[in-house]
């Protein structure tokens, strides 16, 4: 086991932020997979990560039921934001989730008392590996069983057509709210266990940069299975420091491009061959002037 | 009185730049359905190309203002043909050209901090118009008479160009449905290059003159100048630049007012919220009573 704890204090930090990141991207993934792009799972981190800082410093509760609770603050923040946040027309969720991002961090920094304001807080508390690789399981078995249940099948159904799930008699409404409640759990969990990784809170650790690594994630990983977030995540987090050895100074940009041309060249992502099977026959039916495949 | 006078005339100001902003991401989101998130970088490109310009260059500010804005509009033809572009064709919706533009958003920050390397940056003083107008008892700085002209002569030009120009009526074919218009003879291709120069030029001028006028900028200059500018553009309703140019008018007068009020620390949260609340409360716009999204 040796081998085990060298590597660990090598690269753990990179690992414990690699398994934050793919959690978040899950959260961002439980909604995408409803067909509503969201960036609320860093607000619903931003809860969680904060009450999980404060329980840590105050109370001696065990680390297990400080990740539940940060969970479960997340999961009811986003069952009080869902509704309002539904009420929006399609891709303006997107941007109305992007504006809350930003009035998280403008909360956070305003309110020192909870948050330590600008300075930040720092949250002293001897972290096994085990939590996050433990929570990271426990999260993406949940979503294995999700992927199978009757809510599995409906977000499909929703996201690939909402008339059609209409028509099918699914109630789109409450399976997007599903998918909220789930993002806010995740996400929440995820705020924790950041806060838990990096042993440090301020108004920067909820910010934007959160948002984009979580779509990143999801969009390089492919958002059709609830493993290509995870893959994505973690691809995403090594890349910066990946490109740092080769160029200083660049992680961001590496990233972006990354994302670019991972939209262009791989629309449905890395992970999910049923996908890539079904674009193949597509493309050759189109060629073929196939007519049932013509658009209209 | 005259300092409420001069508050909103300042405000006034202040929501120009906002509006010229607003006006630059409708005209993209009204044409092209790209709801740009990259839009604020090519604000702060404008605005320090604008400085290397004035600074390094020695140009006077007009000049300095031309190349910024012209450099704004090469990036913004660049982005919307590198990425939006595939994606068009690819019959990609709304969120993969939202996702593809915060990559852009991220790489050109990226550039931009590279470029800059220093946490402040300042418009040299001497190069600025510094005349001053007295009207009565209130006083006009040069800058805030430049920002008040910008927007009157966009929104006039943009507003001349949509709706009176035959190729406005190109523009909103394509806006209305893409295939549609190329069926009836539009070049779409055309249309998307000429509108992303001419919304990255607008959105160039925005982050020039905000970078004078908040004197002391950063490559994040974008990032606020974007929220305040959608802002603009979602309440004044995207399809009629006049609207918008009076949202974002409005929403400066508003802002400047409040900031006697309101606690330094929650400005910024008022235009956050005042989005929000305005996305989640009217499916409608304030101004125009039209529909957010495109029909």
């Amino acid at each position: 086991m040796q081998w085990l704890s060298d590597f660990w204090a090598a690269y753990g930090s990179l690992a414990g932020l690699a398994m934050v990141n793919a959690v978040f991207a899950l959260a961002c993934y439980a909604t995408l997979s409803t067909g509503v792009l969201s960036f609320a799972p860093v607000a619903f981190g931003a809860v969680g990560g904060i009450l999980a800082a404060q329980l840590v410093l105050h109370t001696t509760i065990p680390l297990a039921l400080i990740v539940l609770c940060g969970g479960m603050a997340g999961l009811g923040f986003a069952m009080l934001l869902a509704p309002a946040l539904l009420r929006v027309e399609g891709h303006w969720t997107a941007l109305a989730t992007v504006a809350l991002v930003l009035v998280t961090r403008v909360v956070v920094r305003n309110v020192p008392a909870l948050t330590g304001g600008d300075n930040g807080l720092t949250v002293t508390r001897p972290l096994s590996m085990a939590v996050p690789v433990v929570t990271l399981l426990c999260v993406m078995l949940g979503f294995r069983a999700l992927h199978h249940s009757w809510y599995g099948i409906a977000s499909r159904v929703v996201r690939d057509d909402p008339a059609v799930a209409a028509g099918l008699g699914i109630n789109i409404r409450q399976t997007r709210l599903i998918g909220f409640g789930v993002s806010g759990f995740a996400g929440g969990l995820a705020g924790v266990l950041l806060v838990l990784v990096q042993q440090f809170v301020s108004p920067d650790s909820f910010y934007v940069h959160v948002a984009f690594v979580m779509i990143t994630g999801a969009v390089i990983g492919g958002s059709f299975h609830w493993l290509g977030p995870v893959l994505g995540a973690i691809a995403v987090t090594l890349l910066p420091a990946l490109t740092e050895t080769l160029v200083p100074d660049s992680q961001d940009i590496g990233s972006g491009i990354a994302l670019l041309l991972a939209l262009v060249f791989l629309p449905r992502g890395l992970f999910d061959p049923r996908v890539v099977l079904l674009q193949l026959s597509l493309a050759q039916a189109t060629r073929t002037r196939d007519p049932r495949y013509e658009r209209r | 009185m005259e300092s409420f006078v001069a508050q909103i005339v300042n405000g006034c100001a202040l929501g120009g730049i906002y509006a010229l902003f607003g006006i630059a991401f409708g005209m993209m989101f009204s044409t092209l359905g790209v709801l740009n998130a990259a839009m604020g970088s090519y604000a702060s490109i404008a605005a320090i190309v604008g400085l290397f310009a004035a600074d390094d260059l020695a140009l006077p500010f007009s000049l300095a203002l031309g190349i910024g804005v012209f450099y704004a509009a090469v990036i913004a033809v660049l982005v919307d043909q590198l990425a939006f572009q595939p994606l068009r064709r690819q019959g990609g919706g709304l969120i993969s050209s939202l996702i593809a533009s915060m990559g852009f958003w991220v790489i050109l920050d990226g550039l931009a901090g590279y470029a800059t390397r220093q946490p402040g940056l300042n418009f040299p003083v001497e190069i600025m118009p510094s005349f001053v107008i007295q009207f009565g008892q209130v006083q006009l700085p040069a800058m805030q008479i430049v920002s008040l002209g910008a927007i009157v002569l966009v929104t006039t030009g943009a507003y001349a160009v949509i709706a009176r120009s035959r190729f406005g009526s190109a523009m909103r074919a394509v806006g209305y449905h893409p295939d549609t218009a190329a069926i009836a003879g539009v070049n779409v291709r055309r249309v998307a290059i000429y509108t992303a120069l001419m919304s990255g030029g607008i959105a160039g001028l925005a982050g020039v003159l905000a970078g004078v006028t908040t004197g002391t900028f950063n490559a994040a200059l974008g990032q606020g100048l974007m929220l305040k500018g959608m802002t603009a553009a979602v309440i004044g309703g995207y399809a009629d630049v006049r609207l918008v140019a009076i949202a974002g008018i409005l929403f400066g007068v508003v802002e400047v007012l409040c900031a006697s009020y309101v606690p330094a620390g929650f400005r910024d949260g008022f235009a956050y919220v005042l989005l929000i609340g305005f996305l989640l409360l009217r499916h409608r716009s304030l101004l125009g009573g039209l529909r957010l999204g495109r029909t």
